[in-house]
C-alpha cells in the first residue's frame, strides 16, 4: 500500500473547494462545526496510524510469543490467535481500507463526473442510456453485483476497489446530470456556446467548476459509503487477504474465537464505527456549508 | 457492503431538476411491468457470463489441471453445460425456466430445494428485522417531530445517520461481545436445524435482527419525522388542536395516518435490502439464509448454486419494489412515480 495513495483523495477534494467558493468563508464556516473538526481529527488520525507504523517498523505482523493474551500489560488491546499484538495490527488496518475505499470513489467520481456532464449537456438518447444502464445496475442488491464480479475476476482488493467504482459512478452521475441541467439554462453556457467555444470546454472549463460543489459533496457521501462497501467486502473475505490487518478481515478470522478472545474482533470493530462516523459526518457537515 | 451498498438510501443532493410531465398512472405501471423481464433477461445474461464464462471453463475449474478433456467433456454433459455461446445461454435459460437448477457441486444435492430452505429462513429473518424496522422507525421519527429543533432531536438525527453508516458486521460483533459473551443471553452462533424449537429460533434471530435494524431504522426513522413534521404544520392539525381533542387522540388518529405514507417508499425499500442484502449479517452469525449461501457459494466455486441464488435474489427484490411503487401510488394518487425516478 503506498502512501501517496492515502493521502491523495483528501487532498485533490480540499484543493478543489478551495477553487469554487469564497476560501475563507467555506473554511471559516466549517471550521466552526465541532462535529466537523472532531471528524477530520479522527480522520486525520486513522490516515497517520498505518504511515507513522510503517516509518516505526511495526507491520501488524510480529509474534509476541503469548497466544490470545487479554488486553494489559504490554498489549493494550491483547494478543490474537497468533500472538500478535491487536493494538498494532488496528491501527494498522486503517491502511487497507483508507487505500480501497477512496480509490474506489476517485473511480467512480471521474467515470461518474464524466457520464453525468455528458448525459445533462447532451441530453436525449446518451441521457436515456445512462439512466436505463442506472436501472439495470442498481435493481439487484448491491452486495449481489459485486459477489458476481468477484465471482468472475476473482476475490482481490483492486477488483473490489473497481467493482464499488463502477457500482457507484451512476449515482454520482444522477447527480451531476441534475446539477447540469440547472447550469445550462444559465447565460454563461449560452454566451460560451455563442462564442463559438468547444464542446469539451463547456464542459469541463465551464461546466464542471459550477457543479463542483455539488460532485464534491456527493463524493463525500460516496467515500463514506465506499468505507461501508469494502469493509464488508473484505469482512466476507473477498477483499484483502490474510495476514493482512484489514478489520473487516481481522473481524472474520478472528469471529471463531469470540468467547476466549472478545478483544480480538471488538477492537477492530470499534476502529472501523470511529472511521465510517467521521467520515459520514464530514460529508454532512460539508453539505450543510456548500449547499447552503 | 453491498448490503452495503444497497444501504444507500439514494441521498439526493442535487438541486431542482427540471419540469417533470404528468403522465396517466396506467402508463405508468404498464412500463415499470414491462422493465421486470427487460431488467430480468439482462441479468440472466450477466449472471450467465459472469459465472459460466468469464472465470474459464467451469468443468476444468471444477475438476482441476489433472483432468483429462474427456473427463472434462462428460462432467459437462451430465451438468448441461453446453459451452460460451449463444446456444449454450439458450440451453441454459431454457433448463432454468423449466426449474432444473443443477446440483450443488458443495452439497451434492438438487439445488432448488437448497434454495427454497435457505429463502424461507431469510424471508423469516427479514420479516423479523422489519418488524423492529417499522416499530423503532415509526417510534424514534415521531419522538424527533414532537421535538423538533431541540437537542435530543439533533443528537438522535446524528445518531441514527451514523448507526446507518456502520459496517453490519461491526455493529453485530459489539452486540455479540456485550449479549452473547458477557451476558449470555443470545446464542454465539446462529446456526438452524430442522428441530429447533420456535422460542430457540427466535432467540437465535434476535441478534442478528436487531443488527439488520441498526442499518436501516435510520432511514425510515427520517422520513416518519419529515411526514410527521409537515402534518404538525398543516391546518387540519391546528384545526384538531382548536377543536380541543386531547393530544393522545390528534396523534393517533390524525398525524401517524398522514405522516406514514412518504414513509410507505423507504419501508419497501428496507424490506428488499432486508431480505436481499443480508450476506454480511447472516455470515457473521451463521445463519443459514441466502446470503451466507451466496458467500459460500462465490468461495468454493459452488456455480448452479451461485446463479440460482442472483436469480431468485434479483426477481425477489425487482418485484418487492414494484409492488412498493404501486402500493405508494394506491396510498396517494397524487404521487408520481416517474418524476421519484428522475431523482
Amino acid at each position: 500500500m503506498s502512501v501517496i495513495d492515502i493521502k491523495l483523495a483528501p487532498l485533490v477534494l480540499s484543493k478543489a473547494s478551495r477553487t469554487v467558493t469564497k476560501p475563507q468563508g467555506v473554511g471559516g464556516k466549517l471550521l466552526r462545526r465541532p462535529t466537523f473538526v472532531l471528524s477530520v481529527l479522527i480522520l486525520g488520525f486513522w490516515v497517520a496510524a498505518p504511515v507513522v507504523l510503517a516509518f516505526l517498523g511495526l507491520d501488524g505482523l510480529n509474534r509476541t510469543g503469548g497466544v490470545n493474551q487479554p488486553p494489559g500489560g504490554g498489549h493494550p488491546f491483547g494478543t490474537d490467535n497468533l500472538g500478535r499484538d491487536v493494538f498494532i495490527r488496528t491501527l494498522a488496518g486503517a491502511g487497507p481500507i483508507l487505500t480501497i475505499a477512496p480509490a474506489a470513489t476517485a473511480i467512480a467520481t471521474v467515470v461518474g463526473a464524466a457520464m453525468g456532464l455528458a448525459a445533462g449537456y447532451f441530453r436525449g438518447i446518451v441521457d436515456d442510456l445512462l439512466m436505463r444502464s442506472f436501472d439495470i445496475l442498481h435493481a439487484l442488491p448491491g452486495i449481489i453485483a459485486i459477489l458476481l464480479v468477484t465471482a468472475a475476476f476473482g476475490r482481490s482488493p483492486v477488483t473490489i476497489m473497481i467493482a464499488i467504482g463502477i457500482f457507484f459512478a451512476p449515482i454520482i452521475a444522477r447527480t451531476v446530470r441534475s446539477a447540469v441541467f440547472v447550469e445550462t439554462g444559465k447565460q454563461y453556457v449560452e454566451s460560451a456556446r455563442s462564442q463559438g467555444e468547444s464542446t469539451w470546454r463547456i464542459l469541463f472549463v465551464e461546466l464542471l467548476p459550477n457543479v463542483a460543489p455539488t460532485l464534491i459533496v456527493e463524493a463525500t457521501i460516496r467515500l463514506g459509503f465506499a468505507v461501508f462497501a469494502s469493509a464488508g467486502l473484505s469482512f466476507l473475505g473477498l477483499g484483502a487477504q490474510p495476514p493482512s490487518p484489514d478489520w473487516g478481515l481481522v473481524v472474520s478470522q478472528n469471529r471463531i474465537f469470540i468467547q476466549t478472545a472478545w478483544w480480538s474482533v471488538t477492537f477492530p470493530a470499534l476502529a472501523i464505527m470511529t472511521l465510517v462516523v467521521a467520515v459520514n459526518l464530514i460529508a454532512d457537515n460539508l453539505r450543510e456549508v456548500l449547499q447552503s | 457492503m453491498a448490503t452495503l451498498i444497497e444501504a444507500d438510501g439514494g441521498v439526493y443532493t442535487g438541486t431542482a431538476v427540471s419540469s417533470v410531465q404528468r403522465r396517466p398512472i396506467g402508463r405508468i405501471i404498464a412500463r415499470r411491468l414491462v422493465q421486470v423481464p427487460i431488467v430480468l433477461f439482462i441479468v440472466s445474461v450477466l449472471v450467465f457470463w459472469l459465472v459460466q464464462v468469464v472465470p474459464g471453463d467451469p468443468g476444468r475449474s471444477v475438476l482441476g489441471p489433472y483432468a483429462t478433456d474427456a473427463q472434462v467433456a462428460l462432467w459437462k454433459e451430465q451438468h448441461g453445460i453446453v459451452g460460451a455461446s449463444v446456444e449454450g445461454y439458450l440451453t441454459w435459460l431454457g433448463a432454468f425456466l423449466r426449474g432444473d437448477w443443477g446440483i450443488s457441486l458443495l452439497y451434492n444435492e438438487p439445488v432448488r430445494p437448497l434454495i427454497t430452505a435457505w429463502l424461507i429462513n431469510s424471508m423469516t429473518l427479514g420479516v423479523y428485522a422489519f418488524v423492529l424496522v417499522v416499530v423503532f422507525g415509526i417510534a424514534l421519527g415521531l419522538f424527533q417531530a414532537f421535538h423538533q429543533g431541540r437537542r435530543s432531536d439533533r443528537g438522535l438525527t446524528i445518531g441514527l445517520v451514523s448507526l446507518s453508516a456502520i459496517p453490519e458486521f461491526a455493529v453485530g460483533t459489539v452486540l455479540l461481545v456485550v449479549f452473547s459473551v458477557f451476558l449470555g443471553w443470545f446464542p454465539v452462533y446462529s446456526g438452524i436445524l430442522p428441530d429447533t424449537t420456535l422460542s430457540d429460533r427466535l432467540r437465535a434471530m434476535t441478534l442478528p435482527a436487531f443488527t439488520l435494524m441498526a442499518a436501516s431504522v435510520g432511514y425510515v426513522a427520517r422520513m416518519v419525522r419529515a411526514g410527521t413534521i409537515e402534518t404538525l404544520e398543516s391546518p387540519f392539525y391546528r384545526t384538531a388542536v382548536l377543536k380541543g381533542l386531547r393530544e393522545r387522540q390528534i396523534v393517533s388518529n390524525h398525524v401517524i395516518r398522514n405522516s406514514l405514507v412518504p414513509s410507505v417508499a423507504v419501508l419497501g425499500g428496507q424490506l428488499a435490502y432486508l431480505i436481499g442484502g443480508t450476506a454480511v449479517v447472516e455470515t457473521l452469525f451463521s445463519y443459514p439464509g441466502i446470503g451466507l449461501a451466496s458467500v459460500v457459494a462465490v468461495q468454493r466455486k459452488d456455480i448452479f448454486v451461485l446463479e440460482a441464488v442472483i436469480m431468485v435474489t434479483a426477481l425477489a427484490s425487482i418485484v418487492l419494489l414494484l409492488v412498493t411503487d404501486l402500493i405508494y401510488m394506491a396510498l396517494d394518487p397524487r404521487i408520481d412515480i416517474s418524476s421519484r425516478n428522475q431523482q
